[in-house]
């Protein structure tokens, strides 16, 4: 080989190799996503705003505990009238009915485990408790059109990253228009009009952090801001299923009570309409 | 049948509005009174380990020599088996003492909040007694 083109065959391997493949056309490089590796636990009890909730030690599900979401009057009376509900037993949980998916935003605030699966195209909140899934489109695409959209549990999200922040915008969730989804066990709902737009970032080794906030023309004021976070578990422990037809022991009464059923498979309870 | 009308000894009520409520993951805790904790002391007829309950059947002894079946709902397995239950915690004939939040209505059922085996073990809430 002369000297020439020698020269010229290592400029040319020298140049293949420091030069970005950006530069030639292709896709730039993959942003460099962070380890939500592992499994995580909602920190706090299923009441979705803790920072209103009344008595602040209340628990969902528990007669007369409430939260403050900037409600209109309307949407205050229904949540009003589901506390009442509450109270005397007779208002359901639609998740009781095996196999009906919390929805979206009540898959952020599950009892059990959460596992967070973080992928370029896609980021997947897998939820223990349910089973529950919300996948988020982190690959460009848009909501679809309105006519190519309907009303869903988990409605449709899509997001993108800003470094180490997940934003992901959340529309076309079923809301309360069937009465089978609701927020929490206090009885909170929201309407098929909700629109969420939520940051997500590992704050420290064990916390991640959702910011949440809520906006619905129908139900809200102003929009609702909410912050959950989930704490990471110890490396051997694991997600498992969850059945909910299993052995269900406590089916809700058409009037929306819940029975207990004796091992027998009959409603043991005194009063069972 | 009201818990006071069980055998003597077998069940007292320890009336513990301190004990928070058990957490229950699949339906609201309405039909049971989490403001009350009794102890019923009974023999283990089977562990159901199942989603979305567990359920722990008991036989207690009741006044004149008979025996009540009592149904004693806990979380999901799932959980459980993260805070040290087994399918096996709870063996058949094995005679425990439970605390439970009683059902509103008085039938024989209730919500776990705690138990104590005849080797001192414990699962679940099992504070002192006020």
């Amino acid at each position: 080989m002369r000297p020439t083109l020698l020269r010229t065959t290592m400029l040319g391997l020298l140049l293949c190799a420091v030069i970005p493949a950006g530069v030639w056309g292709q896709r730039p490089p993959a942003p460099v996503l962070p380890d939500w590796s592992g499994v995580w636990q909602m920190v706090g009890p299923t009441v979705f705003d803790t920072s209103t909730v009344e008595p602040p030690s209340g628990r969902a599900g528990e007669p007369g505990v409430r939260e403050r979401p900037p409600y209109n009057d309307e949407w205050e009376a229904r949540y009003r009238k589901n506390i009442e509900g509450i109270r005397n037993g007779v208002f359901p949980d639609p998740v009781n009915t095996c196999g009906t998916p919390h929805g979206f935003p009540r898959v952020m605030n599950l009892p059990d485990v959460y596992e967070f699966v973080v992928r370029s195209e896609q980021v997947w909140i897998l939820g223990e408790n349910g089973p529950n899934i919300l996948r988020i489109y982190t690959d460009g695409r848009k909501h679809p059109a309105a006519e190519d959209m309907w009303p869903t549990y988990t409605g449709d999200s899509v997001g993108h990253w800003e470094g180490d922040t997940l934003i992901f915008d959340t529309v076309s969730t079923k809301g309360s228009r069937d009465s089978d989804v609701i927020v929490d066990r206090t009885g909170l709902i929201l309407s098929d009009q909700l629109h969420t737009v939520t940051r997500m970032r590992r704050i420290d080794d064990m916390t991640i952090e959702a910011q949440i906030v809520l906006e619905d023309p129908k139900a809200l004021k102003a929009p609702w801001r909410v912050t959950k976070r989930y704490r990471k578990q110890p490396t051997d422990t694991r997600a498992y299923d969850y059945s909910c037809a299993e052995n269900n022991r406590n089916p809700v009464t058409s009037s929306g009570r819940t029975l207990t059923l004796g091992p027998d498979g009959k409603p043991i309870d005194k009063v069972v309409n | 049948m009201k818990a006071k009308h069980i055998l003597l000894g077998v069940v007292a009520l320890v009336c513990c509005v301190q004990f928070a409520p058990s957490l229950l993951a699949h339906h609201a805790a309405t039909m049971f009174d989490t403001t009350k904790v009794i102890e019923i002391t009974a023999t283990v007829k089977e562990l159901q380990w199942t989603n979305p309950h567990v359920w722990i059947q008991v036989y207690v002894q009741k006044a004149g020599g008979s025996r009540e079946e009592w149904s004693v709902e806990a979380n999901g397995p799932n959980s459980l088996s993260r805070q040290g239950w087994r399918p096996t915690s709870f063996k058949p004939g094995e005679v425990v003492t439970l605390r439970i939040n009683p059902m509103r209505d008085g039938t024989p059922a209730g919500l776990f909040v705690g138990v104590k085996f005849a080797n001192a073990a414990t699962l679940g809430r099992w504070d002192p007694q006020p």
